[in-house]
């Protein structure tokens, strides 16, 4: 029987060649892939199927000295929207991609959000900058509403069919049991910058979109109070919806932290400062609408108070601050609430720093408390051509250091200031300096200012491009002498150098963390009180200081304010030029004179006069502190 | 010689031929329930992957039956009902569009069958008859043309669909069919060249008309994009290029004994598009790892070589060429399919035989299994 296959059988043959080789390449390729390979293919599937989510931790809470909650957490209902959805993730690509052609237009958006938009009281532009944030995780669902109303919720929940991208759930955010009070050392939260994120140093294993401290306790604590974010590996399908979890490990919370404020103190510290520009207004200093107050234990450096004015509320930052709330507190005209000006802030110190410069006399062995000046009102030993004038036009006659220090009289000090100027040894800039002054003291909030203590080099330095500046004369340690120039100290400065007065000369390192707290609410980790500068200054000399600023409470420039006050109080009243601005108050003080606890330093920019003004507010937070009545005072000092 | 009824079936069966097919279709059943384990009309898919097998029987049947050598006497008839076959998804009231391209016939919304897959069947056997007339010696320029001729016609008629990867089928059939049609390993070159300038140019023009056109006219973007993501699957993560990165994950995934029947997850997951239909082999690549696919090649191989052994065994030159573009139909088929999976061969819309979900081509695929058990049973004569 003659088959095709004698004449064929060589083209039978290539046809099975072909099949052969076909076969074996698809083989050999398989053998590549899954033998050879199949370790990297297993975990690329592994990794396509496994979606590691991370679960926040507790913030830690901030307590007062006295375990009273300042920062605590709360639950809120917020709504999120997930970015993995479809219908989200179509809207999110079109933007995303560099042709702005096909961005969603707003009507697009509003058919998917507007009634949700509506729904929250918001607007669909709000939920879409919300979704476009890109400083998040790309898959974290994006929180366009806190503190929804049950309502509302309700609605969006029934619904879950028309927003299917729509997340309800329950987020921790901060609570402030207290309002604003103390808003500037506890500092408010918010998602974490760019540049934070990128600051891989201190925020490693962060991740975009995290609630991270950004000002006082909360920025500089951040480490302590953050916590260890827990995760849980979900597994999910290719459109991303979770199937399962494969397995978690729980967050560990924050670390709770106790203060070293006192919440009683403090909240009299704020009334008094916030009565003291009402004050100031009642006197016709209009302008005033900012100060600042901190109240220190000289023995350990706590800070028992610190506050700032104008203020702010860190409730707002909750969720994200709306881009109009954000702009009003960083508005030139806003007298920026953020700031803490209680550490931030450097003013002229006037009067308060003439203690420093009877000690630099003292210790020249150029004045002591006897010594004597004659003040006429207008002082011209550095010649007819610049004549200065004390505040009392009048003149205080012949008075010696220790009434200088009592009426503040500007001569006296002049006169030291102009020896110390012939001198030549820059002793007044080198008391300043074992004061603390012109450096930072250290304390653990973020944003501290250095202030100013000018000596020839700087101005050489700062007067760079006007040689005819560039040399120290007599009038610029004059001027310092009486705490005007260049001088410049932040609030918390002052009250450090009235607290080391009182502390036989040491000045403590000043901190607002008094201790960490465990897991159980033991203390873990305690701050030990620190010298920060032994000034070294003789018992004698401080007795000599003491006795001038206890005239001052007692018959002095401050007497209105403390008429009757019990017990002594060693106080400085000060009246700050500042140019094109009405006098800036001050009042530094410690108490009780007999054995020193407390020092306080108050000031209220364009509020006119230390004594009158700030006297009285620092009268009645040592009233506070020494178990005393508080008081309205109102007198009409108006001496400096 | 008196046999029984049985003996006389017995002989007229390729015992190899059925026993691989029937091997084939027992795993291509596992696979396609595996796959659709995890849909939620899964049972229903298995039972219509099945019921499309029982329909298959019918064609097969019938091509068994019929004695092949009849067919070259309806040369015209054939050639008419392939055409009418090849474009009736573009008559009005006909035609079905699914993935871009109108390749269903359709009646009424009720999708009925892709009439290019029995095409495929109908081309094989005119084909057949177009070459056997040249006697096996196509090896002139002029039988080379007037063969090709009959290819170009086709291909014509389902570029109007359009749907490339059958049009490459169908190239494919006719080029093994012409190996055993005496055409020369010259010609082959030649062809190879000219097609290569021929695909490059029609690009080239295509991009210049939808250029002028300001719209996408000519060659689809979605069949250029899979030719180009094809070359690089970096261009376009999200679709084409992205269907092949997660089968090529799936595969390779599972390494050598996979990852065990139903526990895909690539495919559980539903990150393997088309997974029952024409991404089955990642299925089982992934599920049975290396030798899942050496088992499913090897079978491949047994009934590629059962159906070369038919093609030598046929008592004349015509039943011979049909077995072969049979032959040429699957192995092009197996390549493409599974090439693609694996990122060797383009992504287009082929079936794997016998394998994947699909009543078209598994009705189709039958149907080829009658056509060579005609063969085989008249390779001593007709009727015997």
């Amino acid at each position: 029987m003659p088959t095709v296959s004698q004449e064929f059988r060589s083209r039978f043959g290539v046809l099975g060649i072909v099949v052969v080789v076909v076969l074996s390449a698809l083989l050999v390729r398989l053998w590549t892939m899954q033998v050879l390979n199949g370790e990297s293919f297993a975990a690329q599937a592994e990794n396509n199927r496994v979606r590691e989510i991370s679960i926040q931790a507790p913030r830690g809470r901030i307590l007062d000295r006295n375990g009273v909650p300042l920062v605590t957490n709360r639950s809120a209902l917020a709504v999120s929207v997930d970015p993995s959805h479809e219908d989200v993730r179509a809207l999110l690509t079109r933007t995303w991609t560099k042709d702005t052609a096909d961005d969603p237009t707003s009507r697009e958006l509003n058919e998917v959000f507007g009634e949700v938009a509506t729904l929250l009281g918001i607007t669909t532009a709000d939920v879409w900058e919300r979704v476009t944030d890109v400083q998040q995780e790309a898959l974290r669902p994006r929180v366009i509403a806190v503190d929804v109303s049950m309502e509302s919720v309700a609605q969006i929940a029934e619904r879950q069919t028309d927003f299917p991208w729509a997340i309800v759930e329950e987020i921790a955010v901060r609570e402030y049991p207290n309002g604003n009070l103390a808003a500037h050392v506890l500092g408010y939260t918010g998602a974490i910058s760019e540049e934070q994120f990128k600051n891989s140093d201190e925020y490693a294993g962060y991740e975009r979109g995290d609630t991270v401290g950004k000002s006082g306790v909360e920025r500089q604590y951040e480490g302590l109070l953050q916590g260890d974010k827990g995760w849980r590996r979900i597994e999910v399908n290719a459109s991303g919806r979770a199937q399962g979890v494969v397995s978690e490990q729980a967050p560990r919370p924050g670390n709770d932290i106790r203060l070293t404020i006192d919440a009683a103190v403090q909240a009299v510290t704020e009334e008094q400062l916030d009565k003291a520009i009402a004050e100031a207004h009642r006197q016709g200093y209009t302008s005033s609408r900012a100060g600042a107050a901190v109240v220190l234990d000289i023995e350990t450096g706590e800070v028992l108070a610190s506050t700032s004015r104008p203020t702010y509320d860190p409730a707002a930052f909750l969720g994200g601050i709306s881009s109009a709330e954000w702009e009003a507190l960083n508005a030139k005209t806003s007298e920026y609430p953020l700031n803490d000006r209680a550490v931030m802030a450097a003013y002229p110190p006037a009067s308060t720093y003439k203690v420093i410069t009877a000690i630099s006399g003292m210790e020249a062995g150029i004045t002591s408390e006897n010594t004597t000046y004659s003040c006429t009102g207008r002082w011209t030993d550095m010649g007819k051509q610049w004549p200065k004038w004390c505040w009392k036009r009048t003149g205080h006659g012949t008075v010696s250091l220790r009434g200088g220090l009592k009426h503040s009289c500007d001569t006296v000090f002049y006169e030291i200031g102009y020896e110390l100027y012939k001198r030549g040894e820059e002793e007044l800039q080198a008391t300043s300096r074992e004061f603390g002054l012109g450096a930072k003291t250290g304390i653990d909030l973020p944003g501290e200012s250095a202030g100013r203590v000018p000596d020839a080099a700087w101005k050489k330095r700062y007067n760079e491009n006007y040689p005819e500046y560039q040399m120290w004369l007599p009038g610029d340690t004059v001027n310092m002498s009486i705490g005007q120039g260049d001088m410049l100290t932040t609030p918390l400065q002052m009250a450090l150098v009235y607290a080391g007065l009182a502390n036989d000369g040491d000045v403590m390192r000043p901190h607002v963390l008094k201790d960490v707290l465990g897991s159980e609410g033991d203390v873990i980790r305690s701050i030990e009180p620190e010298v920060l500068h032994e000034t070294g200054v003789s018992a004698e000399m401080l007795g000599v200081v003491e006795r001038g600023l206890v005239d001052v409470t007692e018959t002095g420039t401050a007497k209105g304010a403390f008429a009757g006050f019990k017990p002594t109080v060693a106080g400085k009243t000060g009246t700050a030029q500042v140019k094109g601005k009405d006098d800036y108050a001050w009042f530094c003080a410690y108490a009780p004179a007999e054995d020193p606890k407390y020092a306080v330093a108050v000031i209220v920019e364009q509020g006119g006069h230390g004594g009158s003004v700030t006297g009285p507010a620092a009268r009645n937070i040592l009233a506070q502190l020494l178990g005393q009545e508080l008081k309205t005072i109102r007198t009409t000092d108006e001496s400096r | 010689m008196n046999k029984t009824i049985g003996q006389r079936i017995l002989d007229r069966v390729s015992v190899p031929l059925v026993a691989w097919v029937a091997a084939l279709l027992v795993y291509g059943t596992v696979m396609v329930a595996s796959a659709t384990s995890s849909m939620n009309s899964g049972s229903g898919m298995l039972l219509r992957h099945l019921f499309g097998i029982g329909v298959g029987l019918v064609p097969l049947a019938v091509a068994w039956f019929i004695d092949y050598t009849r067919l070259r006497g309806w040369q015209g008839p054939l050639i008419a009902l392939g055409a009418f076959l090849l474009i009736s998804p573009r008559i009005p009231g006909l035609g079905g569009t699914a993935k871009g391209a109108t390749s269903w016939l359709e009646i009424a919304g009720m999708r009925l069958f892709q009439p290019s897959e029995p095409a495929k069947l109908i081309f094989i056997v005119i084909f057949a008859a177009v070459i056997a007339n040249m006697k096996g010696r196509v090896d002139t320029p002029s039988r080379i043309t007037k063969a090709l001729l009959y290819l170009a016609g086709a291909v014509f008629l389902i570029l109007l669909q359009p749907d490339l990867g059958t049009g490459m089928v169908f190239v494919a059939i006719a080029m093994v069919m012409l190996v055993v049609g005496g055409m020369k390993a010259k010609h082959f070159a030649f062809l190879a060249i000219a097609a290569a300038v021929f695909v490059g140019a029609i690009l080239g023009v295509d991009a210049g008309l939808d250029e002028m056109a300001g719209r996408d006219v000519g060659l689809k973007d979605y069949q250029k994009n899979r030719l180009l993501v094809f070359v690089n699957p970096d261009i376009d993560p999200t679709d084409a290029g992205y269907n092949l990165a997660q089968s090529k994950i799936a595969i390779g995934s599972g390494g050598l004994t996979g990852k065990g029947l139903g526990s895909g997850t690539q495919s559980n997951l539903h990150f393997i598009p088309e997974r029952h239909t024409d991404f089955i082999f990642s299925v089982l690549g992934e599920e049975l790892g290396f030798f899942g696919a050496v088992l499913l090649l090897g079978l491949y191989l047994a009934l590629l070589l059962t159906a070369l052994a038919i093609a030598n065994s046929s008592r004349d030159l015509y039943g011979a060429l049909i077995a072969t573009g049979v032959l040429g139909m699957w192995l092009f088929q197996i390549l493409e399919n599974v090439g693609m999976t694996v990122g060797m061969m383009p992504i287009t819309g082929i079936p794997l035989p016998f394998m994947s979900f699909g009543s078209s081509s598994m009705v189709t695929n039958l149907g080829a299994v009658g056509l060579l058990l005609s063969v085989w049973s008249r390779r001593y004569g007709a009727g015997s």
